[in-house]
């Protein structure tokens, strides 16, 4: 992993279009800002991983599902 | 011959002749899982669940249901960067599901109703819904619910 070291108003360059920015760092909080281009979806990593998660269990389903449910109410 | 077909090659379903029009291109792919090229496949117009099936990998597919199906209340609130950026608006014609978590048995069913699938006009996107209350894994069946028969 490529560390760097950033000051508040300190940029990062990924490319030539994605910048980050270290607005502030208060305690053991750092407020960063990300402009990427709009095609670029942008998430938090655990809200990634819960959702990478979930779609590779749904992934595991058998062909054989049941059909004809009960629906909860 | 009226319909253009594609030819879906798949390890659960073998070899499938499907019409153009279920093909869905994801020009994000599905979150953490890529994939550019799906298509939906359902069992029949009524079907509880549907596959969004991967044409790029025989293995790859994911159940899917429509959400309101078993939660009516249920809501999808977007991001307005996120909106502009699959350039849906709050229009009838997107069709919204969810993925689906298989188990052994009923109770063990869940739907991530936290990241819904978006599709209109033949583009998806899996997005992040803002709305309170969007579990990533939320129970089907109520407690009570009969196994799933063999």
């Amino acid at each position: 992993m490529l560390i760097i070291t950033r000051r508040p108003g300190e940029k990062v360059m990924l490319g030539d279009d994605i910048v980050i920015e270290v607005i502030e760092v208060s305690g053991s909080s750092v407020r960063i800002g990300i402009a990427a281009p709009r095609s670029i979806p942008v998430y938090r990593e655990e809200l990634w991983r819960a959702v990478k998660d979930e779609n590779e269990a749904a992934a595991k389903a058998k062909a054989d599902l049941p059909q004809d449910l009960p629906v909860k109410n | 011959m009226t319909t253009e077909t594609i030819t879906l090659e798949s390890t659960r379903f073998g070899t499938l002749e499907i019409p153009y029009e279920a093909v869905v291109e994801f020009p994000n792919g599905l979150i953490g899982l890529g994939g550019r090229r799906y298509a939906l496949l359902a069992r029949s117009e009524d079907a509880t669940f549907v596959w969004l099936h991967s044409l790029e990998d025989p293995d790859l597919a994911l159940p899917l249901t429509n959400p309101w199906r078993f939660f009516t209340t249920y809501e999808v609130e977007l991001a307005d960067d996120e909106a502009e950026r699959i350039g849906v608006d709050d229009s009838d014609d997107t069709a919204v599901y969810v993925t689906v978590r298989a188990g052994e048995v009923l109770e063990d069913f869940s739907a991530n109703l936290r990241a819904p699938i978006l599709i209109a006009q033949g583009a998806g996107h899996q997005v992040i819904n803002q709305a309170p209350d969007a579990p990533v894994r939320a129970p089907l069946f109520a407690e009570n619910a009969p196994e799933v028969a063999a």
